[in-house]
């Protein structure tokens, strides 16, 4: 881990990686948490976007 | 009148957000990388005078935007729901920003205070002390990325 935070750029893209992750962890908390009828309408909304 | 009183601690929480996030990012992108190009009678400069200074405006930045982070959650009742990651868009950066301020407060600062001299301390654990405030800067740059990802995208939604 100290190699990585010695190096500003592997800084940089640990923290996209890191972006990415959290945005995927997010997605599917959310899903969990929904009820029936709170899905389903946010999954209308995606299709619709 | 209370729209205006969320509206104007979302802008203090922004404000102190930038001095601390702006600090931050002068530490990691221009002044640690630039130390090793500066002679070494001109160092005192930064170390005495500058990182003194940044310091200052770094640290209760991070504590002012905990402050109001933590106001406007309650005021707008999502408190215990991003904290408990019912509401992971925003709770996920509240808690990275939290570490971070722990990270500010209680690691990076008084291991400065070594490092440049602040306080008394044996010659050999300033070099250690400064690692470590290093390091756990580099953490905090990391840490920031997603964080500014979790508080823009909650308010701007990405569309995917």
């Amino acid at each position: 881990m100290s190699k990585i935070l010695e190096s500003l750029p592997l800084t940089v893209v640990a923290g996209i990686v890191l972006t990415v992750i959290m945005v995927f962890a997010t997605n599917q908390l959310e899903s969990m948490n929904q009820s029936g009828p709170e899905k389903a309408i946010s999954d209308l909304q995606k299709k619709m976007n | 009148m209370e729209e205006f009183i969320v509206f104007f601690v979302r802008y203090l929480h922004v404000i102190c957000g930038i001095m601390w996030i702006g600090i931050l990012w002068y530490f990691n992108f221009v002044q640690i990388p630039s130390m090793p190009k500066i002679p070494d009678e001109q160092k005192p400069a930064i170390s005495k005078v500058i990182a003194p200074e940044a310091l200052f405006w770094f640290r209760w930045g991070a504590a002012g935007t905990v402050f109001f982070g933590l106001i406007l959650a309650a005021m707008n009742g999502y408190m215990h729901e991003a904290m408990t990651l019912q509401q992971p868009g925003i709770g996920f950066g509240m808690w990275l920003g939290l570490i971070m301020a722990f990270n500010v407060w209680f690691i990076i600062w008084p291991a400065q205070k070594i490092a440049l001299g602040i306080v008394e301390a044996d010659a050999a654990a300033k070099p250690a002390a400064g690692r470590r405030a290093m390091l756990f800067s580099r953490t905090n740059t990391m840490l920031s990325i997603p964080m500014l990802y979790s508080m823009i995208s909650v308010q701007n939604p990405p569309g995917f």
